[in-house]
């Protein structure tokens, strides 16, 4: 697509715009196919060529295995950086204006900046910080600058004066009763929380959207059909569900993620339908069918981008549910315990609550602060993409 | 098609979504691992008896041997018949062990839900009332720190701090102190607290955001003109257009944190109602008293969602029946 687009109409370049042929990519399509063959090579020669103890990068020589999740991850991170960074990229007009917009909410700012700093630590900081060794002799030191009775730490790590144990900078947020650094521990579960909103949020977005659609085009049986299914889902009580299912299969962060993903659209289609359904009465759809357009095409260009700011503002109140759940579940003791997820972390220092608050804490307020900043964050973008749902909240 | 219609249409629907959810969960559970075989098996295998032998007597016994369409019939005339079977877990019937359930579920639920329904529109109205003074911002802040903080942790925060440091609250959950008595509120402040600040900021928000779209409405400012005292204004002429879309995100809220945090909230306060009994049933695997404790879950949330429907055409005249 055009990154210089000429400011007056009559200069646009039409073809170049709707593209020529049946067969053309956007630039985004093209970048997305280029990154991902070479994640589909990898992840077939890891199932295919590698038993399934080899560590996938071992032929090179490095000892670094890819789990499934992780090839997962990677293709939402492309699809985000195709279809939701790269485009803020290619129209800076319009993003200037959301930003201009978005800008006028301070705390949503503030928590753009926290959730950039989630972001930036969960893809680095488990490449930087491996997940915390067992070491028994440490266990329940104290967060640095603090102190606690050195009768409840096994051997204190830093000085002990006057009976109690001060914490170091090897372990800043203390450690947990295994002698775990809560620092490292809760910078791995910051990965965890990415993977969890990014695949969950992408499995959401894709039943969703589609439902929605579908539901809205067909019509008829099939509408009533899908619409009835949503019902029900959304009358259905979920976390319930979630633990008679983790209990009886066992807590794997993957079946968790599938769960979250696959049992969180409702929303999602209904608003992707009634979009639907009140564009197919403009105009311009009108005359885009008259002139030939498929209803896929009018699906992937009109539709799916028009309900672009309703989806995003829904997947704003999606992700802290999910973070919620896997923490609730992860602390009734349903989690996959061998992952540092923060609800893991809450969970494992409930009992040490009284002399060791800080496994407990620590987790617990990052939990809090992102949960709160995507409430923020959702508020600002509501205001910033949706400006007549705005006005007529203002009159 | 006339209201009487629509509301018998609504109540059948509701039936029928119990029915095919209770349905997907018998399947679910009807094709999941059975414990109970398999301790049996290992039970026999450590006897030195025979596994399959064993196997097939509790099977036979539970009645697991007939076929899936007899087992089904069965479970749904004895769901309608209101004979749940028996809890091996609490060695009573399910049925009163439900019920003994929903007594401590009942004691912390009707205070929560009569506070939030109470409190959330009026300081959302409130807020609206004074848009962008402090005091709507002091709500606001905590509209969002009670809707953001997630409840088991404050809970477990609260019930350090009151609780084991400063000892004001029992850490324990009594149940031998009566209904009516200082004691059982003592005990029952933290959780209903808990629960208010997590269900009241979505309804503060959404009260806020409507009824400040009626604040300088024609019909209001009529009104005003006409003489009408500020607090007869507030109360019939902005928080009835208000409770319309309020309605529905109350029962839909509430219906959330019942199914989700309740349960959280029994666990950490220890209090033996509906959603700890739910997840000491799957943690020991009794099936019959899971099937059944599901089941009021699903029912009061369908029972809710009926009645939101309902409301929501009362409340507004405007809406018609045939496109629901």
């Amino acid at each position: 697509m055009a990154t210089q687009r000429p400011e007056r109409f009559d200069q646009v370049n039409w073809e170049e715009v709707a593209g020529a042929g049946r067969f053309s990519l956007s630039t985004n399509a093209k970048g997305l196919l280029v990154t991902t063959i070479p994640l589909l090579a990898l992840a077939a020669y890891d199932w295919l060529v590698l038993d399934e103890r080899t560590p996938t990068f071992e032929p090179v020589g490095l000892n670094v295995d890819v789990p499934i999740l992780d090839y997962m991850f990677a293709f939402t991170l492309l699809l985000f950086a195709f279809y939701v960074v790269l485009p803020l990229y290619q129209h800076p007009r319009l993003t200037k204006y959301y930003w201009r917009e978005f800008r006028r909410n301070r705390p949503a700012v503030v928590s753009l900046v926290w959730l950039g700093v989630v972001f930036v630590l969960g893809l680095v900081g488990p490449l930087l910080i491996t997940s915390p060794e067992q070491n028994v002799l440490h266990s329940y030191q104290p967060p640095v600058y603090l102190s606690v009775n050195a009768a409840n730490a096994a051997t204190c790590a830093g000085e002990v004066v006057d009976g109690m144990c001060f914490g170091t900078w090897q372990y800043p947020l203390g450690t947990t009763r295994a002698g775990k650094g809560v620092f490292a521990m809760l910078v791995n579960g910051f990965g965890i929380t990415l993977k969890i909103g990014f695949i969950s949020t992408f499995i959401a977005v894709v039943l969703g959207a589609s439902v929605g659609t579908v539901s809205a085009y067909a019509g008829g049986w099939v509408d009533e059909i899908l619409m009835r299914y949503v019902d029900i889902q959304g009358s259905w009580p979920t976390l319930i569900m979630y633990l008679l299912i983790i209990y009886t299969f066992g807590g794997r962060l993957w079946l968790l993620i599938l769960l979250l993903g696959t049992f969180s659209w409702e929303g999602m289609a209904r608003y992707v339908r009634s979009k639907a359904l009140s564009i197919s009465e403009e105009e311009y759809i009108k005359a885009i069918n008259m002139s030939g357009a498929s209803a896929f095409r009018v699906v992937r260009r009109h539709v799916v981008p028009n309900s672009a700011s309703s989806i995003i503002t829904d997947i704003t109140l999606l992700i802290p549910g999910f973070l919620l759940a896997e923490a609730q579940l992860s602390f009734l003791g349903l989690g996959d315990t061998s992952v540092d997820s923060w609800g893991q972390i809450i969970a494992g220092g409930r009992d040490a609550l009284a002399f060791a608050p800080w496994i407990v804490l620590a987790p617990g307020l990052v939990l809090f602060l992102t949960i709160l900043a995507f409430n923020f964050v959702g508020d600002a973008l509501l205001d910033a993409l949706n400006p007549e749902a705005a006005a007529e909240a203002e009159r | 098609m006339g209201f009487t219609r629509y509301v018998t249409a609504r109540v059948a629907w509701a039936g029928v979504v119990t029915f095919i959810i209770m349905t997907v969960t018998f399947v679910f559970i009807a094709f999941a691992p059975n414990p109970e075989v398999k301790r049996a098996a290992t039970q026999a295998a450590l006897q030195g008896g025979d596994p399959t032998e064993a196997v097939e007597r509790v099977r036979e016994l539970r009645g697991l041997d007939q076929p899936l369409h007899v087992r089904y019939i069965d479970y749904v005339t004895s769901i309608a018949t209101l004979q749940w079977g028996w809890s091996t877990m609490r060695s009573q019937p399910v049925t009163a062990a439900l019920v003994e359930a929903l007594f401590y579920t009942a004691q912390y639920s009707v205070p929560w839900t009569l506070l939030t329904i109470t409190i959330g529109p009026l300081v959302g109205l409130y807020s609206s009332a004074n848009k962008y003074s402090w005091r709507d911002h002091v709500a606001t802040g905590f509209a969002f720190f009670g809707y953001a903080i997630p409840n088991f942790f404050f809970a477990i925060i609260l019930l350090l701090v009151f609780g084991v440091w400063l000892e004001w609250v029992p850490v324990i959950y009594r149940t031998t102190v009566p209904v009516f008595s200082v004691e059982n509120a003592i005990q029952l402040v933290l959780p209903v607290f808990v629960l208010v600040t997590g269900s009241i900021g979505g309804l503060m928000r959404v009260s806020r955001n409507e009824s400040s779209e009626y604040m300088n409405a024609d019909f209001v400012k009529t009104a005003r003109a006409k003489g009408v005292s500020p607090l007869r204004a507030y109360a019939l002429h902005i928080l009835r257009p208000t409770m319309v879309p309020l309605s529905t995100t109350m029962v839909g809220q509430l219906l959330l944190l019942f199914a989700g945090s309740s349960l959280l909230i029994e666990v950490v306060f220890s209090i033996p109602g509906l959603g700890r009994l739910l997840f000491e049933a799957t943690i020991a695997q009794d099936t019959n008293l899971v099937l059944g404790s599901i089941l009021v879950f699903v029912l009061v949330a369908v029972i809710g969602n009926l009645l939101q429907d309902i409301t929501y055409t009362v409340l507004d005249p405007r809406i018609s029946y045939d496109d629901r």
